[in-house]
């Protein structure tokens, strides 16, 4: 038992160790749905829709996926169910900021729909994410290896996926090998860059945070800071997973976190994750 | 660069240079850059390495859609193809124009789908080797184990 875990129930979860189903995002700007999963099915792949993702499907198959011309061919992202959630939330309909894009996942899902910036500090996961873009085949993304916190543009629409300290289903010893201290070190960078965000907004602008932490000091904390400090309000995320928390740990905080979802592990089947959409007032 | 795509194709190929790679050219998503340098522009065609010109997949669709010099494969030459492995007469659907040896010929599967390029060393109409691949998207799983995010 680490510190971390006398937490979780106060949070309203539990530690229960999951395999996460398997799950692909269809290359839209490449194939349907329908016929990719036409043609993955005649390879002996099961293919069920993922009822609350558009163009998403668990898969189960006797082969490696990542060796089938589908996946070389960028017909497919294997990308878990959570982690998709974000960019359904986030909507955008015009040129998006993708802050921490490598190494490229919501990037080229972002890509299906408009033109990206997409930004990252660090050199080697950028050449994942550059490799990402060739395979998937997009021609609307501008890649900078860059701070984020350098940028001055602005932006109607922003996704901040933030650096996190990830969670237990993520990493084998992902409890042992975390405490208070770190979490709080990623909280502190996580401050500075919703901070940045905001600032590189429109007025009306489209803001979605997330992380895959469960820890509330990455997650429900950095949005409250950034309401107690930003003119930013939150809005619904229609998604699955519980209520974001409006009170822990001692602290209340604003009503409207209810509006962020925190997904469990254990309820729904995926990694451990939180979303929140806030619009620029 | 355009001395590759010569190879394929007459159709002016419009790029940006930036450093040692290229991209294709669009007036469009120029209008979104930042005031820094960029990394990577849209869709990659390809980058000089060496003083050797190293063609991108972004390329060979491009090429896929204004050249008729294709070798489209079966299923078991795709996996093949794909696997680093040359393309045999008994892998070939079909050739669409030169099959004389020792042009290059971008590698189709059924679906009209690029799976990469590769030389004419045979006769297509012997059970021999007829492509020896020069690039395939097998490369993919490669540079994934090497940066393994």
């Amino acid at each position: 038992m680490s510190a971390l875990t006398d937490r979780y129930k106060e949070m309203g979860g539990e530690i229960k160790f999951i395999k996460p189903r398997r799950c692909i995002r269809v290359n839209t700007s490449k194939i349907s749905a329908e016929a990719l999963k036409a043609r993955l099915e005649k390879k002996n792949v099961e293919l069920e829709q993922v009822p609350f993702l558009k163009n998403a499907f668990y898969v189960k198959s006797k082969f490696n996926l990542v060796s089938s011309p589908e996946y070389l061919l960028g017909l497919f992202y294997i990308q878990d169910a959570a982690s998709q959630i974000p960019v359904e939330v986030l909507n955008p309909k015009s040129l998006t900021l993708d802050m921490c894009a490598a190494p490229g996942s919501k990037t080229t899902q972002l890509c299906e729909r408009v033109p990206v910036i997409a930004v990252d500090s660090n050199k080697d996961r950028i050449k994942a994410l550059e490799n990402n873009l060739e395979r998937l085949g997009f021609d609307n993304c501008i890649v900078y290896l860059l701070d984020s916190r350098e940028i001055k543009k602005k932006f109607d629409s922003i996704l901040l996926d933030a650096p996190c300290s990830g969670n237990y289903i993520l990493e084998e010893g992902w409890l042992k090998m975390n405490n208070l201290k770190r979490i709080q070190e990623r909280s502190y960078l996580q401050m500075e860059l919703i901070s940045k965000a905001i600032s590189l907004l429109n007025n009306d602008g489209v803001l979605v945070y997330s992380t895959c932490s469960l820890e509330p000091e990455e997650d429900e904390f950095v949005i409250q800071f950034a309401l107690d400090n930003f003119p930013v309000k939150l809005e619904k995320v229609n998604s699955i997973g519980d209520d974001g928390l409006t009170k822990i740990f001692g602290k209340k905080l604003d009503p409207t976190m209810k509006f962020c979802k925190r997904l469990w592990p254990s309820k729904t089947n995926t990694i451990g994750f939180f979303v929140a959409r806030l619009r620029k007032c | 660069m355009l001395d590759f795509v010569s190879k394929f194709t007459k159709q002016e190929l419009k790029y940006y240079k930036l450093n040692n790679k290229y991209f294709l050219a669009n007036s469009e998503l120029e209008k979104n850059k930042l005031d820094q340098k960029e990394q990577f522009f849209g869709l990659f065609l390809g980058e000089d390495i060496d003083g050797e010109f190293k063609p991108a997949f972004g390329l060979l669709d491009w090429l896929s859609k204004h050249s008729n010099e294709k070798v489209f494969v079966k299923d078991i030459g795709e996996m093949d193809f794909l696997y680093g492995k040359p393309l045999r007469s008994r892998h070939i659907l079909r050739v669409e124009g030169e099959t004389k040896v020792g042009f290059l010929k971008l590698i189709q599967n059924e679906h009209d789908e690029n799976l990469g390029y590769g030389k004419i060393v045979g006769d297509f109409t012997k059970t021999e080797q007829v492509i020896k691949p020069k690039l395939d998207r097998g490369v993919f799983l490669k540079r994934e184990k090497k940066t393994n995010f």
